[in-house]
């Protein structure tokens, strides 16, 4: 586990409701290794940098994702819905083949509804 | 199964932050969730690649935090990049202070009695505020001293600070 100070709540700008940081350190950087084979050596700091990023990159999907929803006059945010916010934003280009990717159907029903939660 | 979970951020997680950014009323579909984290592993993974063959190219070893900073810029995400430089100039100061303090209150252990604030009881805190200290309730440890400065996030933990350059 890492040092106290990480988990002292003040950095993170959600704190009081996720927790210090939203996302699990450990993981960021099992994801971070993954990336390629010259990813060696992490610096403590990057998993923290990545925690805040991550959070920032969700809030701006969400938030276009969320726009789309409501121009199509719904209230349930859908796949397609992130997939136009991808297609509508620059940066967002490196996600065009994720989103866009047919689903096998090997884990959803062939032809089914989504199941919506909240 | 369990492998393709490894290399994404736990839903749960991820919904959350979907939720925070979200009127209380809006819905989310399990696939959109799903589709957000895939996307969110996909983001550490490029700008990783990024960060990392800049380091490559410098001939470091570790990627540390001023690389995603770079990396992030260097894609498009000069906002975050922004945003993230403050958070982690922050974060290096929290923890030079943190260390910091643990030295003072080493030090303060052993120093017996008050020094500079014996004709001062309990009205300690109009002092901290016109240093521009940071803000303490906390009446403890009086006698130890810290150096401290304005901070403009709240901070969990406790600092003690009395001001430390008035002569005893």
């Amino acid at each position: 586990m890492r040092q106290p100070g990480i988990y002292s709540g003040m950095l993170s700008g959600l704190s009081g409701k996720t927790g210090p940081h939203s996302l699990p350190l450990a993981r960021i950087k099992k994801i971070m290794k993954k990336s390629g084979d010259d990813v060696k050596m992490i610096s403590g700091e990057a998993p923290i940098v990545f925690s805040k990023a991550c959070e920032l990159f969700i809030e701006e999907l969400t938030r276009r994702s969320w726009m789309m929803t409501m121009q199509g006059k719904r209230r349930t945010l859908q796949k397609d819905d992130v997939a136009s916010a991808v297609a509508a934003t620059d940066i967002f280009d490196f996600l065009v083949n994720l989103v866009t990717e047919p689903l096998n159907g090997d884990e959803d029903a062939p032809g089914g509804t989504d199941i919506i939660e909240h | 199964m369990v492998d393709e979970q490894e290399k994404l951020l736990p839903i749960a997680n991820v919904g959350r932050i979907m939720k925070l950014i979200l009127p209380p009323s809006a819905k989310i579909s399990k696939e959109a969730k799903q589709t957000i984290q895939e996307c969110a592993s996909e983001f550490i993974s490029f700008v990783t690649g990024e960060a990392s063959d800049k380091c490559h190219k410098e001939n470091r070893k570790t990627v540390n935090g001023d690389d995603i900073c770079w990396a992030l810029s260097s894609l498009g995400f000069d906002d975050y990049a922004e945003a993230i430089v403050r958070y982690l100039h922050k974060y290096r100061e929290h923890e030079s202070e943190r260390a910091n303090y643990k030295q003072q209150t080493s030090k303060a252990r052993n120093v017996t009695g008050r020094h500079d604030h014996e004709d001062k009881a309990e009205g300690d805190d109009d002092d901290d505020d016109e240093e521009g200290l940071c803000h303490t309730d906390s009446q403890r440890g009086k006698g130890t001293t810290s150096t401290c400065r304005r901070h403009p996030a709240p901070l969990e933990f406790r600092i003690i600070d009395r001001n430390e350059t008035s002569p005893s």
